[in-house]
């Protein structure tokens, strides 16, 4: 049971967003685990709390209206954010580009920055941030 | 001797106006006339000198047994020759013995120079004969005999012995036309005194044909033909040579004339000297009105001008230009594309005198390229729709069943009741959302393919009013305000649903993006835009800011506003029925102004 500060979670589909919270509950120990519909209002949440408490992992979809994945990701860039984040890429796409574009932001991105397609059916330590040194 | 001693006798033969001198047997001039010593130069004299025949006529050794003996000789006086002929006559005494000759001298100067001349200008005429290959004829009309000349015999390849008959002669002549003709012409002229030139075909004494040309006249004497005389002229190798030209001449016209290229040959000056059917037929002149004419005369002054600065670097260069892609415009405006070569050309000695120019129309090809570089296009334009379509589908379909996948695995290992119903109604859920995607693909798949549809003239304004009753109640619930100023009489073209889909979507998009505070208005207009109908749709609600999502306001499942009902799929059905028709949509909007969508129905496309 890993406790954690705070978990964001960005994706429109309502299913997805159930599914991750489940497989959340066994494994971590987070009272703030926030839902957003898409990436202008996961942003502006990250925008309201700098300097407070920020979330250490993000699940971050692609395809979201008004702001979709790879445009929260330049604007949660630009923000410059010190703390390490660790950002999961959550996509049902299996596009060669997406991966593509998922390696150029990983190159730019200071935060620990993993992809993951669906479906999920498990949540590892990894994707929280934790490297499993014994392996 | 008595005759001697008369004196009287003596002065007589001095007199003598015949030229007469008497000679003894020994050979010694017994007595002359004065004329006849004149004629060698001597003065008369009463002395006695002593003169001996022998001294003027070497030859005349043995006079006294010659009883006719004659002599011709020559005199040089004065830088001047005189001919002579002296005869010997022998001279007999009373008892019929020969004393001596009497030699009796005449001038023949005139006669010598005639036959001199004759024979010169026999010579000239063998000669000439020879030099031009020209023989000659000749008829006797009394004796109906034919002299051929050497040349003449030459040419019928005849041995030098042989003597035609006038018969044979015409015989020589080949059968049919040309025997026909020369007999007819040579009885015309011994019968009415016709003259004749003619070229016919003969058969030469081995067999061999030639042309010929022959020339009768006839000579008159008292009114009457008595001879024919003519020319006989082998010009086989010049018919032949002549024959060869026309059909060099012939086969190269009927080649640059079936050619389907436009070929030309202009002069140093660029006009034209020769032009084939195809240049005549493109220009649509005759040859006649084309010689002499240069481009300026044919074509406006740019075109001409071009034409002829590629004329002076090819003569100036005698470099050719090959296959170049030149653009033709006529007085007329049309414009034909040619590939156009044009050729330095040469005269015989080498110089250039101008060029030869083919040009090859490639309009229908460049048409043919032009359909193609279109297919092309459009066949891009479809596989990026392509892509786009399998990349949505594989996405959509691929982003529930792995919701389905996750759900089921939870169900496999989930105990709680309360949990497993929660994950059932998720379920549910996620099948609803599967079934709607699919519903949506399937119209989209439907306008893709279906199409060619049956199109049908619509009334635009009427169809406006359709659109609004079929949502009165959603309008009035919004406050909505829909003015629509079409013109009553514009129809276009169009699948009567999707022109229903389209003015119902673009309405209740503006009715559902409108601003809090603002009722909407939405005015609907429609205009002529480059010969096509434009249907204009404009509205007073949210906008959208293009510069970050131009590119996706017509994409599947895009939405841009912070509402429930928004699925992103209305606009991308919508641009997919117009670009069905073969239309297009764009769009103008600024965030908190309003929104302005174009439909062009594509009207060509019937």
């Amino acid at each position: 049971m890993k406790k954690m500060n705070s978990i964001f979670i960005v994706d429109d589909d309502p299913i997805t967003v159930f599914g991750i919270k489940k497989m959340l509950k066994p494994i971590t120990d987070c009272s703030d685990v926030q839902i957003f519909q898409n990436g202008k209002e996961a942003l502006e949440k990250i925008k309201e709390r700098m300097g407070g408490i920020l979330p250490d992992v993000i699940f971050l979809d692609i395809n979201m209206p008004i702001l979709d994945g790879w445009g929260f990701l330049d604007e949660l860039i630009s923000l410059n954010i010190q703390q390490p984040i660790t950002i999961n890429v959550i996509t049902s796409s299996i596009d060669p580009l997406d991966l593509e574009k998922w390696q150029f932001y990983k190159a730019r991105c200071p935060h620990t920055l993993n992809f993951r397609n669906k479906p999920i059916f498990k949540i590892e330590l990894a994707d929280l941030g934790y490297i499993n040194v014994a392996s | 001797m008595k005759a001697v001693e008369n004196i009287d006798q003596n002065y007589l033969i001095k007199q003598l106006p015949t030229p007469t001198a008497f000679v003894g047997n020994s050979g010694v001039v017994m007595d002359a006339s004065d004329s006849w010593l004149e004629i060698f130069g001597l003065v008369p004299t009463k002395k006695k000198r002593k003169l001996n025949i022998l001294d003027f006529f070497p030859e005349a050794k043995d006079f006294q047994n010659n009883n006719a003996l004659s002599i011709r000789h020559k005199y040089i006086s004065n830088d001047r020759i005189c001919h002579f002929e002296s005869s010997f006559t022998p001279w007999f005494d009373d008892k019929e013995n020969v004393l001596g000759s009497i030699v009796q001298t005449r001038d023949i100067t005139s006669e010598v120079e005639k036959e001199l001349e004759i024979e010169c200008l026999n010579n000239i005429l063998k000669y000439k004969s020879e030099a031009a290959k020209i023989g000659w004829w000749e008829y006797d009309a009394l004796t109906e005999e034919i002299f051929w000349c050497e040349e003449t015999k030459r040419i019928h390849k005849a041995p030098e012995s042989y003597r035609p008959d006038i018969n044979e002669a015409i015989n020589f002549y080949k059968s049919g036309f040309s025997q026909n003709r020369i007999s007819m012409l040579f009885h015309n002229a011994m019968t009415k005194g016709q003259s004749y030139e003619v070229d016919l075909i003969i058969l030469t004494f081995k067999g061999e044909e030639r042309w010929v040309r022959t020339t009768g006249k006839p000579i008159f004497k008292d009114g009457k033909v008595v001879k024919l005389f003519g020319t006989f002229k082998d010009i086989h190798e010049q018919v032949m040579a002549e024959t060869k030209i026309k059909e060099n001449q012939q086969l190269l016209t009927t080649l640059i004339d079936s050619l389907p290229l436009n070929v030309y040959v202009k002069d140093l000056e660029s006009k034209k000297v020769l032009v084939n059917k195809a240049e005549c037929d493109y220009l649509g002149k005759n040859a006649e009105e084309l010689l002499g004419k240069s481009d300026f005369d044919l074509y406006g002054k740019e075109m001409a001008q071009i034409s002829r600065d590629e004329d002076l670097e090819v003569m100036k260069h005698l470099k050719p230009i090959l296959g170049k892609e030149t653009e033709s415009a006529k007085k007329d405006g049309k414009t034909t594309y040619f590939l156009t070569s044009k050729i330095p050309r040469f005269d015989l000695d080498g110089r250039v005198n101008g060029l030869i120019g083919i040009s090859m129309d490639i309009s229908a090809i460049k048409k043919k390229e032009e359909e193609l570089q279109n297919l092309i296009s459009i066949t891009t334009i479809q596989n990026k729709k392509l892509i786009n379509f399998a990349h949505i589908v594989s996405h959509n379909l691929r982003s529930h069943s792995a919701n389905f996948s996750m759900l089921l695995e939870f169900l496999n290992y989930e105990e709680n009741k309360e949990e497993r119903d929660k994950i059932l109604k998720m379920l549910n859920h996620a099948s609803d959302n599967l079934l709607e995607t699919l519903e949506n693909l399937n119209q989209v798949v439907d306008v893709n393919t279906k199409t060619p549809q049956l199109k049908k003239q619509l009334n635009l304004h009427d169809s406006i009013v359709k659109a609004q009753q079929n949502i009165v109640a959603f309008s009035e619930k919004n406050k909505a305000q829909i003015i629509n100023n079409i013109p009553k009489q514009i129809t276009v073209s169009s699948v009567p649903a999707y022109l229903d889909s389209i003015i119902l979507n673009l309405i209740t998009n503006a009715i559902k993006y409108k601003k809090p505070s603002v009722d909407p208005v939405i005015t609907v207009d429609a205009f002529l835009e480059n010969n096509q109908v434009c249907l204009r749709v404009a509205d007073n609600g949210l906008g959208i800011d293009l510069e970050k999502n131009g590119d996706k306001v017509f994409g599947m499942y895009k939405t841009f506003h912070q509402r429930e009902d928004a699925k992103g799929f209305g606009l991308y059905l919508v641009r997919n029925q117009i670009e069905a028709m073969g239309g297009t949509i764009t769009i103008e909007s600024e965030v908190d102004k309003g929104s302005v969508f174009n439909v062009y129905f594509n009207e060509e496309n019937e």
